[in-house]
């Protein structure tokens, strides 16, 4: 194709797209002089280049929408809604043109008339000096079709009766017949005309100089220079501007050169402009046209001042610089500092950078066992240089999320017009930026996934209301990174996803039985929208259900190694979850082995690196044969690479299980979202960088791999997908029904049941006992040995400090000899160690409280595992190893004065208890209430409180719900909400936040739960 | 072409003489080392490394149905492109290229086994010996 129409195409259609984006924006806030300003500019480039390359369709059309434009700017217009909807038809017909063109390297035949009518139309209809002339052109608009048919015009061509009917809808111009020639071409948006031709800029021009001449203070700008050479050049310049025709004229640098040469300042130009605006005055110019004149002048004043600058350092250097040259340069620097490439020009500079890191690599390997060779100083330079040239490389690749997204404001106007609905499209973090080629991926399902929003998601305005809602709908997106993902939310608060109708829909197309989808979770019927059966369900659309094409939206996303998510709450509005890889280039991988293979993990979702043996301080555990990890005070769920990989040699993994192997374990934490969870691996290796290449297609299936790669020792090796294996682990575990995901969600629904971790044991004579799992730092076994007197109490050296140690009542002693099983308590700095018999399990169940305790130390007892089981009070003893709370409530908390006061919302009141003690030991005043109701209650009484701390699963309302209403208004509405939860999928946290709360904290985690308290308060108080 | 011959790679599977059209043939290549990927097809014998770019290696025992190689002598390989993907056919041994006149090749025989039927692309009668044409198209399209 013709380079030069080629470079025209491209760069048309990223103006138009942009002219689209700008446009909707214009409507929004119409007095923005900088937008339409740039919209001119853009229409008036694509005009002036389709001239230029002969293309008069396209001319016509531009040129027509270019009037409007002109007369907005002139504020002649006023904008509104549909002239803006006629101007974006206009760059839609552009569009269809530049398509035929692209495809056939001609222009398209057809017909613009209608639109070029409409659109002089609109352009007089504003003129409120003429209205007369208003009436007038509008009954030619209804006949000037005719006419056209029966003339038979040439399509693309302006008929005469058109362009009369513009000059006639052209307001005001006293001189309007003077310059036909001229008008013919550039018509009624024509300064020039205006003014009264290029004889009146003459005048102008003339007075302009006497007067810069006259004025002491800008005078010696016209130092050394021909006054008539001056006027000459100035003249053409303002002739080919006031004409629209910036490229007709002399350049700024040979106009205004006795300015730049003579270095003009701010100063200098704001007196000329001034001189110039009583110019313009004295010859009777109309105000407006003053204005737009000086727009101009503005417009390009600001490269005059750009252009003295660059001279005036010039010549700092070299003292007497031809002022042309200065010019010239200064041109170029303004001139553009980036250049087009073809895409597959980038595309196989990457291919062959990655060749050359594993090619490096191979060297860095080869030098590695070649100690004290002469290749080390050169090896490494190159290593160096290659890393570089891959970075910059990458770097060319990276575009912002929001080339993706421009589309979509032009896309959610039309639809709020042709729905009736009020839409508030909200983008947040578009300069995200992501490789090209994924970017290109994501780019449909987006504008998908917005448009299904836009229509099925977002109610009419009445609906809205009568729903207590807000009449105009938001729709908000949302990229950012993670790990080493971009996610992009799509999030509307629109009706959400009818359940109902969704599971009548999936029951008539057989995608599940009445029996199973009883048993599903709302959130799993809602996926069913993912299914490829939903695709065709013509019903459920009309009927506001989403899901045409969205399992092509889902299998697109997933082709480029990405998820998509969904909640919706039926009412409330739905959320969608993209996440995509970064890039499909290079990585960092650690590489681990696992039998006798090895295996590359993506360094980035690897948070940690764990050595876990029968002696070391960490060693797996199992809970029912799965195997854990402590770490840290949290319990990760782990996977052992040899089963999800098919590679244990013991048939069942109870097998494998039951008979731990020998030697240690290496752990490798690894983090998918917000899911931690540890992959046991035999050995692990150091990392490497990596170019992750695809697998052969007859291995895509296998989610497990992201990948292969060749390493330095030239072998081959496979990419792990940690995404696949928590996907693999899921569906697993959804095989045998243990820690199921379907039913975390089915006991959400449920809101009755609350579980707790608890940790077993038995003191004082066997009797067991149980203590919340939350509560507990630590489990020791000292050595009795050890055991130390202070003041007469028992202490123990723990961490280097003196740790105080409790029987649970006076019957119980230490063990004489051996070790002592203890559990710790930390209470902010302070640890606290109870002395117990035997540590027996750790389950979860209820904790219903069935008979309260009078004895001190003792909440009372519940029923766990079948067996009466005293729950201790936690804290009751740290009172007893502190004393009083009060006093011993940490540093860096809030003193008793100013105390902050927390709503504890639990249904369960065990819970309550428990949790109530510490915070108040932590300084903090608390209203504990069960249930979400009662604390609605209290909001409505009036009480005032820093922060909420609730639960999410509670019955009748749930934690969610109530967030939603403490947001929706009232004194609670910006108070700080932790939500406390015993489920932590990362949907879950997702959806807390989005209803609201500020965080998220596990029910387990008590130092977190402190620390979030604390963070929630000091940001409220520097906010305040 | 100046004559009606077609030349073939020649190989050997479990005794059995099978040919290759030559211009599909890519690389022949010696013992390799194949890191084998977990989870795969039976037949896919795992991937290696051809000077740069990843190879899969596919078991052309496992996938013709053929009992496992029991004798020590490594495997050959003959490297073929299907759909801009190169594969490695492991093989027991590679013969000559040859070259058969059309009037001795014959349509498979209906009563061949299924697995061969999908994978052959035709009979030569050699002297004393039959060649059966392997269709890489039908080989490597496992779906």
């Amino acid at each position: 194709m013709d380079d030069l129409l080629n470079e025209f195409l491209t760069e048309t259609s990223e103006s138009i797209n942009e002219v689209d984006v700008q446009l909707v924006t214009l409507e929004q806030d119409p007095t923005n002089k900088p937008i339409l300003d740039n919209i001119f500019r853009l229409v008036h480039t694509i005009k002036g280049t389709c001239g230029f390359l002969g293309l008069p369709r396209l001319e016509t059309v531009a040129h027509a929408g270019e009037n409007v434009l002109g007369k907005y700017r002139d504020g002649e217009l006023v904008v509104t809604s549909e002239s803006v909807t006629l101007i974006l038809a206009a760059l839609d017909r552009i569009k269809e043109i530049l398509a035929g063109l692209e495809a056939t390297q001609e222009e398209p035949a057809g017909d613009d008339s209608e639109i070029i009518n409409q659109l002089n139309v609109v352009a007089s209809g504003g003129s409120v000096e003429v209205p007369q002339k208003k009436e007038v052109i509008k009954e030619k608009d209804f006949v000037l079709p005719e006419i056209k048919r029966s003339e038979n015009v040439v399509p693309g061509e302006v008929s005469l009766e058109e362009l009369e009917a513009a000059f006639l809808a052209a307001p005001g111009p006293e001189d309007d017949d003077e310059d036909d020639a001229a008008s013919e071409k550039e018509s009624d948006d024509n300064l020039l005309e205006k003014i009264g031709g290029q004889d009146a800029v003459k005048v102008i021009i003339h007075l302009f100089h006497n007067r810069i001449l006259a004025d002491m203070s800008v005078k010696a700008l016209m130092a050394g220079v021909n006054t008539k050479e001056s006027k000459e050049k100035m003249g053409d310049f303002f002739n080919a501007h006031l004409a629209n025709n910036a490229s007709g004229g002399p350049s700024v640098g040979i106009a205004f050169k006795s300015f730049i040469t003579n270095g003009i300042t701010q100063t200098h130009n704001e007196i000329i402009r001034g001189l110039l605006r009583s110019v313009l005055n004295e010859v009777d110019l109309p105000p407006l046209d003053v204005e737009a004149v000086l727009v101009i002048y503005d417009d390009f004043s600001k490269n005059i001042l750009s252009e003295a600058s660059n001279h005036a350092s010039q010549q700092t250097k070299q003292n007497d610089k031809d002022g042309a040259t200065a010019a010239k340069s200064g041109e170029s620097s303004i001139a553009n500092q980036s250049i087009r490439v073809n895409v597959q020009v980038l595309e196989d500079l990457m291919t062959m950078v990655s060749e050359l890191v594993l090619t490096r690599n191979q060297l860095m390997q080869i030098l590695r066992n070649n100690h004290g060779s002469e290749f080390t100083i050169p090896l490494q330079h190159l290593s160096q240089c290659t890393t570089e040239l891959q970075e910059g490389v990458m770097k060319t690749r990276m575009q912002p999320v929001g080339n993706a997204w421009a589309k979509l404001p032009r896309i959610i106007r039309d639809l709020q017009l042709e729905l009736n609905k009020k839409i508030d499209l909200q983008m947040l973090g578009a300069d995200t930026e992501l490789d090209r080629q994924v970017l290109e991926m994501i780019k449909d399902p987006l504008t998908h996934m917005v448009r299904n929003s836009a229509d099925h998601g977002i109610e009419m305005p009445a609906a809205r209301l009568a729903a207590g809602k807000k009449e105009t709908g938001v729709i908000r997106l949302n990229a950012f990174h993670e790990g080493g993902h971009i996610i992009i939310e799509i999030t509307d608060d629109g009706a959400g996803l009818p359940i109902e109708k969704l599971k009548a829909k999936a029951l008539k197309n057989g995608l599940a039985t009445k029996e199973e989808l009883d048993e599903m979770s709302d959130n799993q019927i809602q996926r069913f929208i993912f299914h490829a059966g939903f695709s065709t369900a013509e019903k459920v659309t009309s009927v506001s259900g989403r899901g045409v094409g969205m399992d092509v939206v889902r299998s697109n996303i997933e082709k480029i190694g990405g998820t998509v998510d969904l909640k919706s709450i039926e009412g409330k509005g739905s959320s969608f979850s993209i996440k995509i890889p970064l890039t499909l280039a290079i990585v960092s991988a650690l590489i681990v082995k696992c039998k006798n293979d090895k295996f590359a993990i993506p360094q980035i979702s690897v948070l940690e690196l764990v050595r876990a043996s029968k002696d070391s301080e960490h060693s797996i555990e199992h809970i029912n044969n799965t195997p854990v990890l402590r770490l840290r005070d949290r319990l990760l769920p782990l996977v052992r690479l040899d089963e999800i990989l098919g590679m244990a040699d013991a048939v069942g993994s109870d097998a494998d299980v039951d008979s731990p192997k020998k030697g240690d374990d290496y752990i490798v934490i690894t983090q998918v979202g917000t899911f931690t969870f540890g992959i046991v691996v035999d050995q692990v290796y150091d990392t490497e960088e990596i170019v992750v290449k695809p697998v052969a297609p007859i291995l895509k299936d296998l989610h497990t791999f992201a990948g292969n790669t060749i390493l330095g020792d030239g072998k081959v090796i496979m990419i792990l997908d940690p995404n696949g294996i928590v996907s693999q682990i899921s569906d697993k575990v959804a095989d045998t029904t243990k820690f199921d995901m379907e039913e975390e969600d089915a006991s959400q629904n449920k809101t009755t049941s609350d579980k707790e971790a608890v940790l077993l044991f038995s003191a004082c004579a066997n009797n067991r006992r149980a203590v919340p799992l939350s509560l507990v730092a630590r489990l020791e076994e000292i050595d009795v040995n050890l055991i130390e007197k202070s003041d007469g109490r028992p202490v123990f050296q723990y961490r280097g400090r003196l740790m105080p140690l409790l029987n649970l009542d006076n019957s119980q002693t230490f063990k004489t000899e051996g070790r002592q099983p203890i559990l710790v308590f930390a209470d902010g700095e302070k640890t606290m160690g109870i002395a117990v018999d035997e540590i027996i399990d750790i389950l979860e169940d209820d904790l219903d409280i069935e008979l309260s305790s009078a004895i001190a130390g003792q909440v009372g007892t519940a029923i766990i595992d079948g067996h009466a089981t005293e729950i201790i009070d936690v804290a009751y003893y740290i009172e007893k190893a502190f004393g009083t709370l009060g006093t011993s409530s940490t540093s860096g908390h809030t003193s008793i004065e100013n105390q902050n006061h927390i709503l504890l919302v639990d249904d369960s009141k065990f819970f309550l208890n428990m949790i109530r003690p510490l915070l108040s030991a932590a300084g903090y005043k608390i209203t504990a209430v069960d249930s979400a109701s009662t604390a609605l209650d209290l909001r409505d009484k009036g009480r005032d409180f820093d922060i909420i701390v609730s639960d999410i699963e509670m019955p009748n309302m749930d934690g969610f719900s109530f967030a939603t209403e403490v947001r929706s208004g009232g004194i609670w509405q910006k108070t700080p909400m932790i939500a406390l939860s015993s489920h932590h999928t990362p949907k879950d946290i997702a959806r807390g936040r989005e209803v609201g709360f500020d965080d998220y904290v596990v029910k387990l985690e008590r130092d977190t739960l402190m620390t979030t308290i604390n963070e929630q308060i000091n940001k409220k108080q520097n906010a305040a | 072409m100046e004559n009606e011959n077609r030349d073939f790679v020649t190989l050997r599977l479990a005794g059995q003489l099978c040919g290759i059209p030559v211009l599909q043939v890519h690389d022949v290549l010696s013992e390799q080392i194949i890191t084998s990927v977990p989870l795969a097809p039976p037949a896919v014998a795992g991937v290696l490394n051809l000077r740069g770019r990843i190879v899969t290696a596919i078991n052309l025992r496992k996938r013709l149905g053929l009992k496992d190689k029991t004798d020590n002598i490594p495997n050959m390989s003959i490297v073929v492109e299907f759909q801009d993907e190169p594969y490695s056919l492991l093989i027991d041994s590679v013969g000559d290229v040859m070259s058969f006149p059309e009037d001795a090749f014959e349509r498979n025989p209906i009563t061949l086994d299924k697995r061969w039927q999908e994978v052959s692309g035709g009979i030569f009668r050699l002297k004393g010996e039959l060649l059966v044409i392997l269709d890489v198209e039908k080989l490597l399209n496992f779906e």
